[in-house]
């Protein structure tokens, strides 16, 4: 990177021009970045890879707005380590196919989930993980699975509505 | 053959008698010396029941935080459970690796990560329990992970999981002592006939 970028993560400046080379899958494209093995795979996503969907909440893996998955399992991206990343990393603009919304992300819209909208692409990486496993989670299921997703605006019904739908149009195909 | 089938299986459960047998003399040698062996359990008990070890070897399905930022001690936040299928790795969707990693968080009060990061079984239940009471656990192999005492002392020394506990990671109290200490302990407190109080 020529570009020298530096963000701050609660006193810590990540530069990325002092980097080492890297090689990561993001959304099923290979990506070469260089950045220090510490930083945080968010900043990497966001400010190396152009992948701004993850958001920065609260650094410390209490929020949920950066949720991301790696190999398919929901990860903080504010707190993984680059040199812990193992594995294909799918972010909330790698969801849909072939122009077509996931299930998730339709439902989202038809419910009109959100509110400011900062959180829900953690809560909707959260859904799809939650929604790999179980195909019709009840309302017990759903509270277990999205209890690390934080909404300061209070979405959290219409964000269960909204994965019920999910589970119904997955089921139909849609 | 009816003849054959029966003497067979009359061997093989006389063979199975042996072995538990044999097996349960291996926890705990014929002679017992308390006077050598209780010291020794504090030490391991000091260990066990510190919250770094006992927060996540609970009976129910909420792992604990305690510490001195936290006040008393607390279910883990976020609804945060052992999961739907008893495997104490967290639910479907907000699984235990999906905020610890192999590492500590370098940051105060993100998440401490050690390989394989999961509850312990709720039959290996520490939480709330009395010394005799763990004690009495540690050394049954129906609730220790059928371990015997010696392996119970390796798994101390040598699970990445259970050396977390003493590197538990900025702003937390470690266990005592060390993993190399309470593997000497436990094999101490083993030849002296495993005593509980």
């Amino acid at each position: 990177m020529s570009k020298c970028t530096k963000r701050k993560l609660r006193g810590r400046l990540w530069t990325t021009t002092k980097g080492i080379p890297m090689h990561l899958i993001v959304d099923g494209k290979p990506i070469d970045i260089e950045a220090d093995p510490e930083m945080p795979l968010l900043w990497a996503l966001r400010d190396l890879a152009g992948k701004t969907g993850p958001k920065f909440g609260c650094g410390i893996a209490a929020c949920g707005a950066c949720t991301v998955h790696m190999d398919g399992t929901p990860v903080r991206s504010c707190i993984l380590p680059l040199r812990e990343v193992q594995g294909e990393i799918t972010t909330i603009e790698g969801i849909s196919t072939d122009g077509k919304l996931h299930p998730v992300q339709q439902a989202w819209l038809e419910e009109q989930v959100a509110q400011c909208g900062y959180c829900q692409a953690g809560q909707i990486m959260s859904a799809v993980a939650l929604l790999d496993e179980i195909d019709n989670p009840s309302d017990e299921d759903i509270d277990n699975a999205m209890g690390g997703n934080l909404c300061r605006c209070g979405t959290y019904p219409r964000i269960r509505a909204a994965i019920k739908k999910a589970a119904a149009l997955k089921t139909a195909g849609i | 053959m009816r003849a054959f089938i029966v003497i067979a299986t009359s061997a093989i459960m006389v063979f199975a008698m042996a072995t538990w047998v044999l097996a349960q003399e291996t926890q705990t040698p014929a002679t017992v010396d308390a006077a050598a062996g209780l010291p020794e359990w504090e030490k391991i008990y000091a260990v066990f029941s510190h919250p770094r070890c006992a927060n996540c070897h609970v009976e129910d399905d909420h792992p604990r935080w305690s510490g001195a930022h936290y006040g008393k001690t607390r279910f883990h936040a976020f609804n945060v459970q052992r999961g739907i299928d008893g495997s104490g790795l967290g639910n479907p969707g907000l699984r235990c690796m999906t905020c610890h990693f192999e590492t500590n968080s370098a940051v105060l009060h993100g998440p401490p990560g050690a390989e394989n990061w999961h509850l312990a079984p709720a039959e290996m239940v520490w939480f709330g329990k009395s010394s005799g009471e763990i004690c009495a656990q540690i050394k049954d192999p129906a609730r220790n992970g059928g371990r015997t005492l010696a392996e119970v002392a390796e798994h101390v020394r040598s699970d990445k999981l259970v050396g977390w506990g003493w590197s538990p990671g900025p702003g937390r109290e470690p266990a005592p002592g060390s993993a190399e200490e309470t593997y000497q302990a436990i094999e101490k407190w083993a030849a002296a006939g495993a005593p509980c109080p």
